[in-house]
């Protein structure tokens, strides 16, 4: 009998204990979750400090996606002198400048440390700047010695925002006219020869003109050389949106009527940078609106059908001037970057005369310096005869800025959609403007 | 559980008549008292509520917590890319780390500008001067801030950043903050009109910019209410309007394609015929393609130049020339309603195929001998009770349709007025940083889908109710 009772007893134990264990079980679960879930939260940034302490500083280069490998070059050359102190990774970002934005924006806005140095194209260091995303390099550029005088004004301009320097420049670009010598004696000196001689030309080859109508960042750059063209312009010196005008109307006028024409593509709409040099160095386009790049390019024989018959030409005039889009890219530091001194050294390399110059000498790279005492670089001249080409400096000189404000973004997006409604033929070139002013100032005014 | 004890329970008291004094203590003594106590506490349902928590706290934290905070944005005029507008802030705050780097240089230039000019201007900024210092000092009246002075300089001074927050920012009385921050404003004005002179150019930009600062170093509260709701819902906002309208239809008309083609794959793959099992996996090849690498290699398809959908479609006389597929309104949704419908009409069929499954063969067989067309057994026997089913996979497709975004970011970028409530979200939110309006599409969104489960869930409830319980 006591062996039973004791036997019973133990048992009512065990099946406590068991039942205490369950229970157990269940809180140390919710417990070890709601920990995994707080370690989760904030743990995520020791990791790197921690690699840091032993080898090189690690440093993360983003930029978008480039037709050559000159920036490769660049970064290997950089990781090679400063071997065993810093490593430079270079991450490509996708080629469409709008994608780059957004990608920066949501990792900058997070506080991220994903990237030390990135390029930003002209309009965007403003926006980083007042959004807290860049470091002002002001106490660096003191401390090296750097003459900010040795770079072009424009674009140095691009990187001063409240009197703080955010950037170096690294390359300057220009809308150009490109056009094959072969097919045509002189190259169109206004838009309305472009259309001439478009009804000419199409009989000869597929395409007599192309530029870039693609709803994105491109059409405003489009845009603005016809607006500019014709005399119009969209932001004055003060920020005030001037866009209603008859110049504006005029240029708009233009663009309509040679994405309307048939010596274009049928989906030119559709048509971005990538688009635009693929026609043209495949032979199928006569006349090309781009960026310098496509100098390289085109006169290399192991991508171009068409080397040696490539001439180059400012952008055509309109009923006042001759405009081109002044764009070019800049490199700036992350403010929460973890090694900002390190990070500075790769900036101060890339964009100081070393680091231009391999870029300008890379083949399909042919990007023009910043920097003024390049352009007499003898070196340069004898292998890019792109920079000595009186033409490209004539075109480099007619340029006109896109607005400069910290909510370009937006008012880059208002313009895009209107203009490239009306150019679809959904609204008239009247209502694009009324649209425009109306959302612009508002966008302006909220700012 | 609770029988379970109860089990162990009875035969203790059963047997406890003849129980040893030793053991009957046991029995009795305080541990075992507790654990009953215990015992009526954790009774079998608050058990399976404590197991339940962690999955409770997750779908609180991942679901129902987002949301909150999403519609909380909302009401938010907070954008990312502006100084003070880039938190939520319900009280008027001074950054002091900004405003004590800027306020010496600001005085010291708005000094050196008096001495450059003359008359007007000279008395002018001589009252600016005044103010400054006096809203200076109304500043430093408030709160902790002199406290916090030479603290904060230890860092500015030094060029340092102050990352303790409580140090770096003080909230502020509200009154006269208005004040001193309309007194800024005029001050900026005027002295960036000083620019036009050619001598005061660098000072007088430079000035007008420091006071920027100072002024930016205050925040304001940025919550707005309603407003951004307003802002969208207001008749006057096309955009919004035209990308709910297309969303919609997009929604819709896409929608009611897969389902007659989904039923067509299904009622097909339901038969037993030589290589089913290869016909079934072929058709939901598109089903296994990601999204956007789905759009990408539809956009190439579409190319107006080199596009082999496009001439296809161009030599059958669908349309114009190959061209207008991505140019034109009709063309780029065409494109995208044809890309989706291909590929989720698989998904559409795979659900119905389990519908079609359950349906007893022995139906149709009396049907047959009742002298039953094949139409008319479709129509009365394979719909009627696949009609769950078919709700079920609407409701699916609906939702997901609704909030299409990849597809057509990638297809149009947007262009065309082919915009949908998402792209319009993700272009607010991340390429203009606008997070309180995008907020406000994205609850505007949940909103809508919220709406259409719930007419959903209506019509099944219904369907269910009455056939089934």
């Amino acid at each position: 009998m006591l062996v039973d009772y004791t036997g019973i007893i133990k048992k009512r134990g065990k099946g406590i204990m068991f039942q205490k264990g369950k229970k157990m079980l269940a809180i140390a679960t919710m417990a070890a979750v709601i920990a995994g879930m707080a370690a989760g939260c904030g743990s995520s940034s020791q990791t790197d400090s921690k690699a840091s302490s032993n080898g090189p500083v690690k440093l993360v280069y983003a930029k978008g996606k480039e037709a050559g490998d000159g920036t490769r070059q660049l970064v290997d050359a950089f990781n090679k002198k400063h071997a065993g102190k810093i490593e430079v990774q270079y991450v490509e970002l996708p080629a469409d400048s709008d994608k780059q934005h957004d990608q920066y924006v949501t990792v900058f806005g997070a506080g991220g440390t994903d990237y030390d140095v990135v390029d930003v194209d002209t309009v965007w260091p403003s926006e980083f700047a007042q959004a807290g995303y860049a470091l002002p390099i002001d106490k660096y550029i003191a401390k090296d010695n750097i003459n900010l005088k040795d770079y072009m004004e424009g674009p140095m301009r691009s990187v001063t925002f409240k009197g703080k320097v955010w950037g170096l420049p690294k390359y300057i670009d220009a809308g150009m006219m490109f056009y094959r010598k072969d097919l045509m004696e002189k190259a169109p000196e206004t838009w309305e020869d472009v259309v001439a001689q478009g009804e000419q030309l199409k009989d000869k080859i597929d395409f007599s003109y192309v530029g870039q109508f693609k709803q994105y960042e491109g059409l405003i750059c489009n845009s603005i050389e016809f607006i500019a063209a014709y005399g119009g312009q969209i932001v004055d010196g003060d920020g005030n949106i001037t866009i209603s005008s008859e110049g504006t109307k005029k240029g708009l006028e233009m663009m309509k009527k040679i994405v309307g024409s048939d010596f274009v593509p049928n989906n030119i709409t559709t048509f971005a940078e990538q688009e635009t040099h693929n026609a043209f160095i495949e032979g199928k386009a006569a006349i090309i609106r781009n960026w310098p790049y496509v100098y390289g390019m085109s006169n290399d024989p192991k991508q171009s059908k068409i080397v040696g018959k490539v001439g180059i030409a400012p952008l055509p005039k309109g009923s006042v001037r001759s405009a081109a889009c002044l764009g070019g890219w800049s490199a700036i530091i992350n403010k929460n970057s973890k090694h900002p001194d390190e990070a500075w050294e790769f900036l101060k390399f890339m964009c100081g005369p070393e680091g231009q110059k391999m870029n300008a000498l890379s083949v399909s790279g042919s990007v023009a310096p910043t920097l003024l005492s390049l352009y007499k670089d003898p070196e340069i001249g004898k292998v890019t005869l792109l920079f000595a080409d009186p033409n490209f400096v004539n075109a480099l000189s007619v340029t006109v800025p896109r607005p400069v404000s910290p909510v370009y973004t937006k008012l880059s997006n208002i313009m895009q959609v209107e203009i490239s409604n009306y150019l679809a033929g959904r609204q008239d070139v009247d209502t694009a403007i009324k649209n425009m002013d109306a959302k612009m100032k508002e966008a302006v005014a909220s700012s | 559980m609770v029988p379970f004890m109860d089990y162990y329970g009875t035969i203790l008291v059963k047997k406890g008549e003849n129980m040893e004094p030793a053991i009957k203590a046991e029995c009795s003594n305080k541990t075992n008292r507790k654990l009953r106590i215990k015992k009526d506490f954790l009774t079998e349902s608050r058990l399976g509520y404590v197991m339940l928590a962690p999955a409770i706290i997750i779908i609180f934290l991942l679901a129902v917590y987002p949301t909150f905070r999403t519609f909380g944005y909302s009401l938010f005029d907070l954008k990312l890319n502006h100084p003070t507008k880039n938190a939520t802030y319900l009280n008027y705050q001074v950054n002091l780390e900004k405003y004590f780097s800027n306020y010496d240089s600001a005085k010291g230039l708005l000094t050196e500008l008096q001495t450059q000019v003359e008359g007007e201007s000279k008395e002018k900024l001589a009252e600016y001067l005044k103010i400054l210092e006096s809203a200076h000092d109304k500043l430093l009246k408030q709160s902790d801030i002199a406290a916090k002075e030479n603290k904060i300089r230890e860092f500015t001074d030094r060029g340092k950043n102050i990352d303790d927050e409580a140090l770096k920012f003080s909230s502020l009385n509200e009154d006269g903050i208005q004040t001193i921050l309309n007194d800024y404003s005029t001050m900026r004005e005027y002295i960036k009109k000083l620019k036009t002179e050619k001598k005061l150019q660098d000072n007088a930009l430079q000035t007008s910019q420091l006071i920027d600062e100072l002024r930016d170093s205050i925040i304001t509260p940025n919550f707005v209410g309603i407003k951004n709701y307003t802002y969208y819902l207001n008749p006057e906002n096309k955009d919004f309007w035209q990308a709910l309208v297309y969303t919609f239809f997009f929604t819709v008309v896409s929608v009611f394609f897969e389902l007659v083609l989904g039923m067509m794959i299904a009622l097909i793959i339901n038969r037993q015929f030589f290589g089913i099992g290869i016909v079934r996996a072929a058709v939901l090849v598109p089903w296994a393609i990601p999204t956007v690498v789905a759009a990408l290699m539809w956009r190439f398809l579409y190319d107006g130049q080199s596009g082999f959908m496009a001439h296809v479609f161009a030599n059958l006389h669908l349309i114009e020339n190959s061209g207008v597929l991505l140019t034109t309104h009709a063309g780029a949704t065409f494109a995208a309603i044809f890309a989706d419908v291909w590929k989720t009409a698989p998904y559409m069929a795979l659900l119905l195929l389990g519908g079609l499954q359950t349906i007893d063969n022995s139906l149709y067989e009396a049907a047959e001998v009742d002298g039953a067309t094949k139409i008319q057994k479709f129509f009365r026997i394979t719909l009627p009770i696949l009609k769950p089913t078919i709700l079920v996979a609407l409701l699916f497709r609906t939702l997901d349709a609704f909030r299409i975004f990849d597809l057509i970011f990638v297809l149009t970028g947007g262009a065309n007025s082919t915009e949908t409530l998402s792209t319009m979200a993700y272009k607010t939110m991340f390429a203009q940083m606008e997070f309180g309006r995008g907020s406000t599409l994205s609850v505007i969104i949940f909103c809508c889908i919220a709406l259409i489960s719930f007419g959903y869930v209506k019509l099944m409830g219904a369907e269910i109710l009455s056939d089934k319980r």
